[in-house]
């Protein structure tokens, strides 16, 4: 059963909520700190750009993030409050690297109304005191003493109920608040309060400003000697101060960021709705404004904050597009922007939606997420793979081998790239411009293929060709000795170390040479009774330049030897089993222990730990990596070694914890790799693919990689087609200029390129609320049938839509039929060959039917009432897993003979549901709107009915992330013979761009696990001196649900 | 005309000198070293833990009210006005705790 269940984070939250700049981590240092939902990410700002120096975990949502400069403080301070009302203050301890935590508390009130526009903290300009403003009615003063500590806080009584915003005044002598406000008639007003920190009490401030524009959101303090306050209507902008008011008349826009430019306040950038930055200016002479300007400058994603950092460069945080990088020029370009995009930060949130597809077949999951909005909506595809940073590449057709060589053993880079062809050999080096251009070595043949070269002891080069071993020396470049292979015995396959040559020549000759300074001597020469088809002897033991081993793979018998080396004594050969050769072999070591990697001609990859000195090969394993031969090289990262498989699914291997993983390269097909450490291209890799050879570093191992798809509107519901290899998306695109504002769609998108195939627009008012892709009954047809609404202005709940099927032909969506609904068809599932439909608070079961005319209609079987709105369905045989609005989780059952769905228990929490998810017969996981995760159980043994019609709530965990969408699946690979392919795992996606994994455990793992977080709390402290313990907790309860936050475990 | 966005501030003229702009079409994630701190100064100095202030709105302001009557009936002396805030106190904890009844 599945009750023991731990969360994981496959990919942080990558939606900016906040930032800001200022000296953090130095006086001398200027940094960007950006609020991610439950993390700070510090960034400190180079000549080379962004440098992100820390990712800073926070045991709460952030709801506000600010930096101030306490009296007589060389640095900044940043000031955090969570939306649980938890703050704390944080300062950079540049001497240790550390953040310590100069103050924190608890501001809530045990009795408030928590504020509708969200949290408020504010620091006043001069240090007096910290304002928030986190229930109706009410605003918290922390005060500062004189000497910069923080003082007991207390409350005022402020008249404002609907407060939209509240900014410091700069230059009064007392503190001072501007209070934007919404009276019980909808008109907007500005007042002013002075704090009085003697009485505890507001006193009426120098101005107030009534009736403003009926949008009016946003309070721009500006700095003296201005002073006042910009406030940012939808339709004027207006600077309001004791003695000026100016305004401008605006194109309609909703202003969501702003950043200060200059530091005297005189310019200001604003962020609207749809991503559009203006410039907003502030004349003035002498002191007094006199007018207000404002340009367009561009467009950028829809900011949710803008920090100018320096040099005309902005930072433009998202949380609903990939934030930005952006330098502001002096003229426009062509297009008559201003802005310069100049580096793009992944996010992925909102994710609304996703599905788990496995598109190359390779039995490892993809998600594909509808992520972002507006017009910054995308899908992104992740997975979990190592991506290739592309550096430089050639087209280069028909590569048969790579070589990477030094031109002095002792050297730290790589100087030359030999490239092999059919009837010839290339070498290229880097020169002095750090380009790639085609040089000589006079001793190496060059009219021919080569089938090895490698570095070799005394400075020299070494190359096979089917004919000879030619021995060359790296400086002079010219041929110091060579070996001729006896006529009409081509040399068929060879391998080489730094000292030491061996191949195999037709008819199952085994020779082994080695290399002296200017001598090449064939030390041994073996017949063997079959054809060698791969052979390695790659130094595994103490000595980097010479191997004790040999390893040969061979045809015919399919078998794979280990000889010993200099005189070639066979100590172990093992049977491979079936019918496909060995095609490449080596010997290597991870983590202190030798493996013999064997790769054969079907993509299957099998290895065996190596006893080095016994040779006796033990712990054989079969995976299956592609389709095509695989060529194994070892490379090195991070000054660890690594092994590369280039196939048609190139993957690399490398160990953890004494086990070999395999990840994939996010490559299509790679016929010839080798390692390339140039000192223009450190740690790269030359890869051979599809008529180029690309020159490239790896990205980290076991990092998610993301691929985005731009479609410019908003992707809501997406449904993969396996067998039309399509899929469908429902999404919408807002048209400021139409009359009606917003236009949904079901597109149709090839799975491979992503391309629109087709459209279907909806009515006028119709949203698509779910999709899905089927079958049914009697037809061996595939559908796509999308559930819509027709959300009608005057109506508070949808009362009509529709259920869409559709089927695709040719690449195009053809409707089949259409079923009229009585509300919204928030989800649809397939259920025993017929179509299961949640429409408004029923749910509805509908038959495939087969009209006199051969055409197919829905028709309605049996259905169930009772909910408030039933949004979440998941079914599994007859049973039916809803997640209501607001009354949490119940099962229903459909009872074939009666036709009838009935309910057979429920969860009588009052939990507001965002996404469900069937984990096994009995247990059900769902998401809350407070962000919180729980499962619950069937009650399977309960003495009476009443008993049995209660679910038990059995696991919760606060995972501080709203969930949108569950699915079961993987993004690590599942190998057949890892016990990890066994754990059943289901993945979350949330508004923060977050991808989560829900591991269902044994018990004495979870129990391991449980223990380990228990023990790693004592050692890992909360930043800010927030807890742990708390923040995991939902009403004092937490059962069954751990996290690997403190244990920084992966899902693999 | 000069431009609108001339004389953009710089606090220091090398930051962005070397920046080499990124393929825009292919979207940077930053993967910075995650912060797991083990130090014991992630706790405040004891008097910085922060609490909010427990007597109500409405009290605090009887008590201020109390005290504007009283002070210019009797201009005290230092020592007197000690006095006062003793008096204070005491009308406190009697008052909470009827609003506790």
């Amino acid at each position: 059963m599945s009750v023991w269940n731990y969360a994981v984070t496959a990919q942080k939250p990558t939606c900016v909520t906040h930032s800001c700049v200022g000296n953090f981590t130095s006086p001398q240092e200027l940094n960007l700190i950006v609020a991610k939902s439950t993390r700070i990410e510090i960034h400190l700002l180079s000549p080379q750009g962004l440098q992100t120096i820390l990712d800073v975990p926070l045991y709460g949502r952030i709801a506000t993030l600010e930096l101030f400069r306490p009296h007589g403080e060389a640095q900044d301070f940043l000031f955090v409050a969570t939306e649980r009302y938890k703050f704390c203050v944080l300062q950079w301890d540049y001497e240790s690297s550390e953040l310590i935590t100069r103050a924190m508390g608890d501001v809530s009130d045990r009795i408030g109304r928590p504020t509708d526009n969200g949290q408020i903290g504010i620091i006043d300009p001069d240090c007096r005191l910290i304002g928030l403003h986190l229930y109706d009615g009410l605003f918290k003063v922390i005060p500062f003493d004189n000497k910069g500590q923080l003082k007991e806080a207390f409350n005022i009584r402020l008249e404002e109920l609907q407060v939209l915003d509240i900014k410091f005044l700069y230059g009064c002598t007392k503190p001072t608040i501007a209070v934007l406000y919404q009276d019980n008639k909808d008109a907007r007003h500005v007042k002013t309060y002075e704090v009085s920190l003697k009485d505890k009490d507001f006193v009426e401030g120098p101005w107030s400003q009534n009736n403003l524009d009926n949008g009016a959101d946003l309070l721009i303090p500006v700095p003296s000697p201005l002073c006042g306050v910009l406030i940012i209507g939808e339709e004027t902008i207006v600077y309001c101060s004791a003695n000026a008011f100016k305004a401008i008349p605006i194109r309609p826009s909703i202003t969501k960021a702003y950043g200060r430019v200059d530091l005297d306040g005189s310019r200001y950038l604003l962020g609207d709705h749809s991503g559009l930055i203006h410039l907003l200016v502030i004349t003035h002479e002498k002191e007094k404004v006199t007018g207000l300007k404002i340009e367009l400058l561009g467009e950028t994603s829809i900011a949710s904050s803008i920090s100018y950092l320096d040099n005309a460069v902005v930072f433009v945080g998202s949380s609903y597009g990939d934030s930005q990088l952006i330098k502001l020029n002096l003229q426009p370009d062509a297009t008559g922007s201003y802005v310069e995009i100049l580096e793009k930060y992944v996010n992925l949130g909102p994710i609304v939606d996703f599905c788990v597809v496995d598109l190359e077949r390779q039995g490892q999951g993809q998600v594909v997420t509808c992520s972002g909005a507006y017009k910054d909506g995308s899908l992104r595809i992740v997975r979990n793979g190592i991506g290739i940073n592309e550096q430089a590449s050639v087209e280069l057709q028909g590569i048969k081998g790579m070589w990477s060589l030094k031109s002095s053993i002792d050297e730290a880079f790589d100087t030359f790239l030999v490239v092999s062809f059919i009837s010839e050999t290339r070498i290229l080096a880097m020169n002095i411009e750090d380009e790639l251009e085609e040089t000589e070595i006079e001793g190496f043949l060059s009219q021919v293929q080569t089938l090895f070269c490698h570095d070799a002891v005394y400075n020299q080069l070494v190359q096979v060709t089917s004919n000879s071993v030619r021995l060359v020396s790296s400086t002079t470049r010219e041929l110091r000795n060579k070996w001729d292979a006896p006529a009409g015995f081509a040399v068929n396959v060879a391998t080489a170390n730094a000292s030491q040559v061996l191949l195999a020549t037709g008819g199952g000759h085994l020779v082994y040479l080695e290399i002296g300074d200017g001598t090449l001597t064939e030390v041994k020469h073996v017949l063997l009774e079959y054809e060698v088809s791969c052979l390695d002897i790659n130094p595994i033991g103490d000595n980097p330049n010479y191997s004790q081993l040999a390893a040969v793979g061979m045809w015919t018998d399919i078998s794979v030897r280990i000889f010993v080396l200099p005189d070639l004594t066979l100590i172990t050969k093992e049977q491979l089993g079936g019918e496909i050769i060995p095609r490449s072999v080596l010997l290597c070591a991870f983590e202190g222990i030798s493996y013999l990697l064997c790769a054969l001609g079907d993509g299957h990859l099998l290895n065996f730990q190596l006893d080095t000195s016994s040779g006796k090969l033990r712990d054989r394993k079969k995976v299956s990596l592609g389709t095509q031969p695989i060529t194994l090289r070892t490379f090195s990262s991070k000054s660890a070694t690594h092994v590369f498989a280039a196939s048609d699914r190139p993957a690399v291997i490398y160990s953890n914890n004494k086990k070999l993983l395999y990840s994939n390269v996010n490559l299509k097909e790679v016929s010839h790799m080798c390692p390339f450490n140039s000192a223009a291209f450190p740690d790269s890799l030359a890869i051979a693919r599809e008529g180029e050879l690309t020159i490239g570093t790896i990205d980290d191992i076991q990092k998610l990689h993301i691929r985005t798809i731009p479609i410019g509107e908003h992707a809501r519901r997406i449904c993969h087609q396996e067998q039309t290899r399509t899929f469908a998306i429902c999404c919408l695109r807002n048209q400021p200029s139409a009359e009606e504002s917003e236009m949904h769609f079901v597109r149709l998108l090839d799975a491979q390129s992503f391309e629109f195939l087709s459209t279907y627009p909806l009515d006028a008012f119709e949203y698509g609320c779910s999709i899905l892709s089927c079958s049914f009954t009697d037809d061996k047809n595939v559908y796509y049938c999308v559930g819509t609404a027709y959300v009608l202005p005057e109506e508070n709940e949808p009362t009509k839509g529709r259920i869409l099927v559709f089927i695709v032909e040719e690449g195009r969506l053809q409707l089949i039929t259409e079923k009229e609904t009585k509300g919204a068809v928030y989800s649809l599932n397939a259920f025993n060959g017929k179509l299961l439909a949640a429409i408004n608070q029923k749910i509805q079961l509908y038959k495939w039917m087969l009209r006199d005319d051969g055409t197919r209609e829905l028709q309605s079987e049996c259905g169930h009432h009772g909910h408030i709105l039933a949004l979440y369905v998941q079914t599994r045989g007859d049973f039916i897993v809803v997640g209501d609005l607001m009354k949490s989780i119940s099962l229903l059952i459909y009872k074939h003979e009666e036709g009838a769905i009935e309910e057979r228990a429920r969860d009588y929490n009052a939990n507001w549901m965002a996404a469900v998810e069937i984990l096994d017969d009995d247990i059900y996981l769902g998401a809350d709107n407070c962000f919180n995760l729980f499962t619950v159980k069937k009650n399977n043994d309960g003495a009476t009915d009443e008993e049995r019609a209660r679910m038990e709530v059995v696991g919760e965990y606060h995972i501080g992330e709203f969930v949108n969408r569950f699915r079961h699946g993987s993004l690590v690979m599942r190998l057949p013979d890892s016990e990890i392919g066994q754990i059943p795992t289901v993945i979350f996606g949330t508004v923060s761009g977050m991808i989560g994994v829900i591991a269902s455990l044994p018990q004495e793992q979870y129990a391991f696990l449980e223990k380990l977080q228990t023990s790693l709390r004592k050692v890992i402290k909360g930043v800010g001196g927030l807890s742990h313990e708390q923040w995991r907790i939902i009403q004092q309860r937490e059962k069954n649900c751990g996290s690997e936050e403190l244990l920084g475990w992966r899902s693999d | 005309m000069a431009s609108i966005l001339g004389d953009l501030p710089s606090f220091d003229p090398h930051n962005f000198s070397q920046h080499r702009p990124s393929d825009p079409s292919n979207p940077s994630r930053m993967v910075p070293t995650t912060y797991r701190p083990t130090h014991n100064r992630t706790l405040p100095p004891p008097d910085q833990v922060i609490t909010t202030e427990v007597k109500n709105i409405l009290i605090r302001s009887f008590y201020q009210r109390a005290e504007e009557k009283l002070r210019p009936k009797r201009p005290a002396t230092d020592h007197l006005a000690a006095e006062h805030v003793n008096k204070h106190f005491r009308a406190a904890s009697s008052s909470s705790s009827t609003q506790g009844l």
